[in-house]
């Protein structure tokens, strides 16, 4: 087996993939820094403690696939670049998902419906960049519809920016050639087409690396540290960096990371993986029968989604550690979601606000209207729904019913709970092998209802929201949701099903090799040594050796 | 009983006629009376009808190869009954991931899903598809001269995996239905309201653009490893693709070609699915007419479909109602009433091209139209004597009007009719999709 080992970094240390390795053995993962055992109390947040690095030898680190922007990422990208409305991407057809997330490399299709819809996309941004004569002239210090002699320093100036790198002569030279046989009517046309044209170019759809083993590298770790921090093209201090040799020390690397991290792009990056790795995408559709749920409108799901995004940015700006997202005994709301849920003496006239909840309970993400609905009948509570997304924070789902059963749920009867209701999953043989993995989690919810409000009786009858988890590490009974999250954050495999979710999200494929696994060691044992903290995870994403390394499919012929 | 068919052609004329399609003539004329001319002038077409989660065993006629009667769920389809064939009997062949998956992946292509990311029911995860689906292969040959190679359109087709893709260009190259009827509007017939002249200064714009693109394509691509230089190389098909039909005659139109009128609609509010739906059948049929594809399908929502149907005052999700017990009557009865409202989306969608006149006939002459689900039965997920459906004469290739009834416990091979719809649209293939699946066409079809 491969040496892949997870190792304290010393400060400065290099870990590049090009560069010789210094490799501390290890007598195995579960005694390495920073993983701490089975039930084992977490270690205090230090917060200048090395996070732990994952070194494997060169060679073993497997390729990098080739990634494509996911549509948020090309519309932020397509914002910054040319000042259109992210939205614009919405027209691409939709991304592939896998594990949940949208940006995993080897589910991309590509059609001609695919190639017809960027090319719309990028002309409407490409519009909207050749109408705004003072950001157009602010590339190349001059407007190239109204100077001939400036096309060729926009084209080089803009496509630095697109490109993420300067553009070769050849590069250039196409782009010119395109702008003079388009330059019809006006001049704008062919600023327009040209701009068009690299917006639609595998420089800017796609993230390809250089792969000859000497190459300057610097440009991509800069796409790299971008789109995994703020999900959107490098800006020019980061190309500048790159660009002038600073990305190639780790201290170089981490001081334009901690820029990025301090940005309000990166909360809004932070939110996205957030909802994808929740499953929250679904929100915008979500209906429920409005005679049982008198106060559920077509404009609920929207403010819901707020409340979430709200809440996160407020962690992210915090410490968006696991503590908060399951835990926290406060939410943001405006005055219309204190309505709906009914929260006593809080007042938000403008907007949203962080309202203190009953710490007996509320925590976190796991109370919040948009994952209560969502995990949710539309006309009843789904223990079985609730109970599984738990199961999925241990990365430990069960199967899914087997093709032949009945998969619909009791129906709605006045007189009985819905745990009574539900009484068929446990007491038929068939049915309790994997419900009650999932049930009796669920039942810890049960006080609140399918549009995410507080209740008090159900059926008729006092909610027993007690309930019990087999099958982790942290088993046991339980009653109520602030019980199940003291329980989630107690738990190892918690913390590594995190670092795995992220690890995912972070390089756009799953952790299948040695070197893979040894890294999402490294990232939960950074969880463990943070109080969960995910911006020190992304940190400690970027120190990785499978981060910073060049990892090309194979030498280009 | 009265059969509407043109006079059948030999494969050498159906061969001259696809590659030697008259682009040169405006359509308009070659329209004009061709009493002596049809086997010449008007183009095949293929069109597909997906509807998900599986029929019921009453779903099959009853009597005798030309003299039958259509079961209730067929029932929508009696108006066209001499201009449809009811095939039962068949087995619809899969494979790779679970029963959903690998049933809407093999209904067209006839083999298996490649592996991949895609994890299923009690299966290891799949895949896209390992090959192309029939009417992309039928689109190798009629559609060439066409704005469009061919038109994939939806309804509320959902999520970007392999239980929402039915059609392939090629292993591993699903391709995508679009479900914003809108969205389909602007870009299958924006031409036909924009002036000629700006149109062409607007197809030699994009033409720039588009080599200008293509040429980053192939540069790139030079850098990179071959998986992924694989994944540009595709790309870059696309972009050509996109490129070369601009200078396709576009939409010239037959008799019947006019402006479809789209109205705004929630594309992704349940309850607007017959209106997207209506919108996408109408769309279809004109693109046929205007001859700006030859090959389109339409896929209703996805396999594993939870479509609620309460405009039939039906609330439940559709496929969990598709899991209930033969034995419920109220599921059956609901489940009846489901797949007869699909049946009537399909008579809708026959009635139309029938309505459209062609030379002698109608677009409905010269089309074949396959429908077909993902499953024979929900509940078991069983593939055995799955429901297919063909309309229309394809300029005379298929005799209409009948009812082929194959043995249900012989266990043919859907591949059979995959290659005998192919020979129909003039494609000359023996064997179509997984070898050992397939073994010639289907007797007795053609």
């Amino acid at each position: 087996m491969v040496d892949a080992n997870v190792r304290p970094l010393r400060s400065g240390d290099r870990i590049a993939g090009r560069s010789a390795l210094l490799l501390v053995a290890c007598g195995g993962l579960a005694a390495c820094a920073g993983s701490s055992g089975k039930g084992a109390p977490q270690e205090g947040p230090a917060a200048d403690a090395p996070a732990p690095i994952c070194a494997a030898p060169d060679g073993t680190l497997g390729t990098a696939p080739l990634r494509r922007l996911t549509g948020f990422e090309y519309g932020r990208t397509l914002a910054d670049l040319t000042g259109a409305d992210p939205s614009v991407a919405s027209e691409l057809v939709p991304d592939e998902e896998s594990f949940g997330f949208d940006d995993q490399a080897d589910t991309y299709s590509i059609s001609t419906l695919h190639a017809s819809k960027y090319f719309d996309v990028a002309t409407s941004a490409a519009t909207t960049l050749v109408a705004d004569t003072a950001r157009l002239s602010a590339f190349a210090g001059c407007d190239p519809t109204a100077d001939a002699a400036c096309v060729e320093p926009f084209v080089r100036a803009f496509g630095r920016r697109a490109y993420r790198r300067s553009l070769t002569d050849d590069e250039v030279a196409a782009m010119v050639a395109l702008d003079q046989v388009t330059a019809s009517p006006g001049p704008a046309d062919g600023v327009s087409a040209v701009v068009a044209a690299m917006l639609q170019s595998p420089q800017v759809l796609y993230r390809p690396e250089p792969s000859a083993p000497n190459a300057a590298f610097g440009p991509a770790l800069a796409t790299r540290l971008s789109y995994l921090i703020t999900a959107s093209t490098p800006d020019d201090t980061l190309l500048d960096a790159a660009e002038g040799g600073a990305l190639d020390t780790t201290p170089g690397l981490l001081a334009q990371a901690d820029r990025l991290l301090a940005s309000p792009r990166a909360a809004e990056a932070f939110s996205h993986f957030m909802f994808e790795w929740w499953d929250l995408e679904g929100l915008d559709d979500l209906q429920k029968d409005t005679a049982l749920y008198r106060t559920w409108d077509s404009s609920v799901p929207g403010e819901l989604e707020l409340e979430t995004q709200a809440f996160l940015t407020g962690a992210w700006t915090a410490t968006p550690s696991l503590d908060v997202i399951l835990g926290a005994p406060y939410t943001f709301l405006d005055w219309k979601l204190i309505n709906y849920y009914g929260v006593a003496g809080a007042d938000a006239p403008n907007g949203f606000v962080q309202i203190a909840l009953d710490p007996t309970r509320a925590a976190g993400m796991l109370t919040q209207g948009s994952f209560l609905a969502l995990h949710a009948k539309a006309d009843q509570t789904s223990p079985t729904l609730r109970g599984k997304f738990v199961r999925e924070l241990f990365c430990d789902p069960p199967p899914p019913p087997p093709p032949t059963i009945v998969v619909t749920p009791p129906a709605v009867d006045p007189r009985l709970s819905t745990r009574q209701r539900f009484a068929q999953h446990t007491a038929d043989p068939t049915c309790a092998g994997c419900h009650q993995l999932m049930d009796p989690i669920g039942f810890l919810f049960e006080h609140y209802d399918a549009i995410g409000r507080w209740r008090d009786v159900d059926g008729g009858q006092p909610v027993d929201s007690t309930g019990y988890i087999v099958g982790t590490d942290v088993d046991g009974n339980l009653d109520g949701v602030p019980a199940l999250a003291q329980a989630l954050l107690q738990s190892d495999e918690v913390r590594t099903c995190v670092a795995t979710q992220w690890f995912r999200y972070a390089f756009g494929h799953d952790a299948t090799s040695d070197a893979d696994t040894c890294t999402v060691s490294a990232l939960a044992s950074e969880l463990a040594a943070t109080n969960g903290d995910l911006k020190r995870v992304i940190r400690a994403t970027v120190e990785q050796q499978l981060f910073q390394s060049q990892r090309p499919e194979e030498a280009a012929p | 009983m009265i059969h509407l068919r043109g006079p059948r052609l030999s494969r050498r004329t159906l061969l001259a006629s696809a590659a030697g399609a008259s682009i040169a003539l405006p359509w308009l004329e070659a329209f004009e009376p061709r009493r002596a001319s049809a086997q010449t002038a008007a183009p095949k077409r293929f069109v597909v009808m997906f509807s998900p989660d599986g029929l019921l065993p009453a779903w099959t006629p009853s009597g005798t190869e030309t003299d039958f009667t259509l079961s209730t769920i067929l029932s929508p389809l009696q108006p066209y009954q001499d201009d449809i064939v009811v095939v039962r009997g068949l087995y619809q062949e899969g494979g790779g991931g679970d029963g959903h998956q690998n049933g809407i992946g093999g209904m067209l292509t006839g083999t298996t899903l490649n592996s991949g990311p895609f994890g299923g029911t009690q299966a290891p995860p799949a895949g896209w598809a390992s090959g192309p689906s029939v009417d992309q292969r039928i689109a190798d040959v009629i559609g060439n001269d066409t704005k469009l190679r061919s038109l994939e359109l939806g309804v509320q087709v959902g999520a970007a995996d392999n239980w929402g893709r039915m059609i392939y260009r090629a292993s591993d190259q699903p391709l995508p239905p679009e479900d914003d009827p809108a969205a389909v509007y602007s870009r299958v017939f924006a031409d036909l309201h924009t002036d000629p002249a700006v149109l062409a200064a607007q197809r030699a714009r994009q033409q720039s653009i588009l080599d200008t693109v293509g040429g980053e394509y192939t540069r790139v691509a030079a850098g990179l490893g071959s998986a992924d230089r694989q994944r540009l190389d595709a790309h870059l098909d696309a972009v050509r693709d996109l490129e070369t039909r601009l200078t396709k005659a576009g939409p010239i139109g037959g008799a019947a070609c006019a402006d479809p009128t789209v109205h705004a609609v929630s594309k992704d509010d349940n309850d607007s699915y017959p209106d997207v739906g209506g919108l996408q059948i109408d769309m279809l049929a004109m693109a046929l007419a205007c001859d700006i594809t030859r090959v389109a399908s339409l896929q209703w929502s996805r396999s594993v479909s939870q479509t609620r149907f309460t405009w039939l005052g039906i609330t439940d999700g559709h496929h969990d109602l598709s899991h209930l017990s033969d034995d419920d009557a109220t599921a059956v009865d609901k489940l009846t009433r489901i797949n007869q409202w699909y049946m009537t989306q399909l008579a809708a969608l026959i009635g139309k091209l029938k309505s459209m006149p062609e030379g002698d006939g109608t677009v409905l002459d010269n089309t074949i139209i396959l429908y077909a689900n993902e499953l024979a039965k929900g509940n078991t997920h069983s593939r055995v004597d799955a429901g297919y459906v063909l309309a229309g004469q394809g300029g005379g290739a298929l005799e209409t009007g009948r009812f082929l009834r194959l043995d249900p416990t012989q266990q043919i091979a859907h591949n059979g009719l995959l290659v005998s719809l192919l020979n129909a649209m003039g494609v000359p293939d023996t064997q179509f999709g997984k070898a050992d699946w397939s073994n010639g066409p289907l007797s007795g079809l053609i």
